[in-house]
């Protein structure tokens, strides 16, 4: 079963109506056991770093997200914040930690006329790896929706599967094994987003 | 860097669909309306983003009627969706955001309710509210308007747009009453003069009527975005011409692919 973590930040039912649009069950969850008994951890996320780690936590979620990514070996994929919350820590706010799955920190755009921050709109995802299963059958440069203010920079490139300009390089996507990142919202992305969310789901 | 956005703004009163020349309104359809005749599945494949504004000529408006029928309207559609339209309070900020809207636009309130405005600021992000300023311009002077453009506020172009700024907006969008729905083209020299004031995306809307207009528009290099309501010229295949002739004219908009190799 395919599920979506409610932690109380994010725009759930978007993922859930793109899920619904592929064809594929799913559900909405915010407890151990069911995270553990998942086959697809969807983890979404808008808002800021700290008070979603704190929500994570309040709820006991740290714990079962960790067995079930390292342990169990189920397939995540973060959005947007989500994939901000699978980093070591974050600048934003009091330096709290993530959820450590993916080595690297979480930093902030610095101010720049030209290139606005929040960055906010659609715009091009160039591959670093060619042969990522979360983009297969997608062109390299496509485009997707993004509106955020930090970026990941993870500590190994090894992770890093796609980058974004925004008057710096930027990581757009990630995945360690089964884990995945990505920095745009796939379920605002149009056909190009909806793609992808099905690669994930279908990923062995 | 980002691209440039096309967005069509749906205008809605209680179950239909309106087209608007001058704020005022006329019905055109309701939502099975919209998607026999519109196919709204395939408009929102040619579109960056979409707006869904409440145009209820009412002074309280039914905002969980207007979030049960937005949550159905944005059901099969995956791109960023802005919608307002007579919010007074967290709870509609609420209802709306809950049915599916990735951002609230918010008009009335920027001068009537600024506590509300930075309230919602600050708990959804400034990335999450559009300021809607509504103007006219006669005689080469501009006047600000709210609710729905019937009651006229009592400061200058240049001091609204500050004050959406300083209430938090991430972005503005800017129509002129003057040219609604008249398919004369926008104000550009209008939305031009808000780019000198602000440094906040702006959403150029009022009076797009074909695709030659829209190019004039998006080409100016300050400006991000362009709206249109026009439910009429801009039926099925419009749009997405629309988007060939931006192209052609060497503006890159963002592209996706077809929505058939989606599926394995």
């Amino acid at each position: 079963m395919v599920s979506i973590i409610d932690y109380g930040m994010g725009n759930l039912k978007s993922v859930r109506n793109a899920l619904n649009y592929l064809g594929y069950e799913s559900r909405i969850i915010d407890n151990p056991v069911d995270i553990l008994n998942s086959s697809r951890l969807i983890l979404p996320g808008v808002g800021a770093f700290d008070k979603a780690m704190i929500n994570l936590n309040n709820k006991n979620l740290i714990e079962p997200l960790n067995k079930a990514v390292l342990s169990l070996g189920i397939p995540i994929l973060g959005i947007c914040l989500g994939m901000q919350l699978l980093a070591s820590q974050s600048e934003e706010g009091d330096k709290i930690d993530g959820l450590a799955l993916i080595p690297g920190k979480v930093k902030k755009f610095k101010q720049d006329k030209k290139y606005k921050i929040p960055l906010m709109g659609f715009n091009e995802v160039n591959f670093i790896k060619n042969d990522n299963k979360l983009f297969e059958g997608i062109e390299n440069h496509s485009d997707y929706y993004f509106v955020h203010s930090y970026h990941f920079e993870p500590e190994n490139n090894a992770d890093i599967i796609a980058k974004t300009f925004h008057g710096i390089e930027f990581v757009s996507s990630v995945n360690k094994d089964n884990i995945f990142g990505t920095q745009f919202h796939p379920e605002k992305s149009q056909s190009n987003g909806l793609k992808l969310i099905n690669n994930f789901i279908r990923i062995k | 860097m980002v691209k440039k956005r096309l967005i069509f703004t749906l205008l809605y009163d209680l179950d239909n669909f309106m087209l608007s020349r001058n704020f005022r309104l006329q019905k055109v359809g309701d939502l099975s309306w919209l998607k026999e005749y519109y196919d709204f599945n395939s408009i929102t494949n040619s579109i960056d983003e979409l707006v869904v504004l409440n145009v209820e000529r009412n002074k309280d408006k039914n905002i969980l009627k207007f979030s049960e029928n937005l949550s159905v309207l944005v059901e099969n559609c995956f791109i960023p969706v802005a919608a307002g339209g007579g919010i007074k309070s967290m709870d509609d900020a609420y209802n709306i955001l809950n049915a599916g809207a990735d951002k609230l636009i918010l008009n009335t309130a920027l001068y009537r309710q600024k506590n509300l405005v930075r309230e919602i600021v600050k708990t959804f992000g400034s990335q999450c509210l559009v300021a809607s300023i509504d103007f006219k311009n006669e005689n080469k002077e501009k006047k600000i308007f709210s609710e729905n453009g019937a009651f006229e506020e009592p400061l200058s172009f240049k001091e609204a747009i500050i004050n959406a700024e300083e209430l938090g907006a991430g972005e503005i969008y800017l129509t002129s009453m003057t040219k609604d729905g008249t398919g004369q083209g926008i104000d550009v020299d209008s939305v031009f003069e808000a780019t000198t004031i602000t440094n906040l995306p702006i959403i150029a809307s009022g009076g797009i009527g074909n695709f030659k207009q829209i190019f004039e528009v998006i080409r100016v290099n300050e400006i991000d975005a362009i709206s249109t309501a026009n439910l009429f010229n801009f039926m099925s295949d419009a749009l997405s011409d629309a988007r060939l002739f931006v192209e052609e004219n060497g503006i890159s908009l963002a592209k996706w692919q077809d929505v058939k190799l989606v599926k394995n």
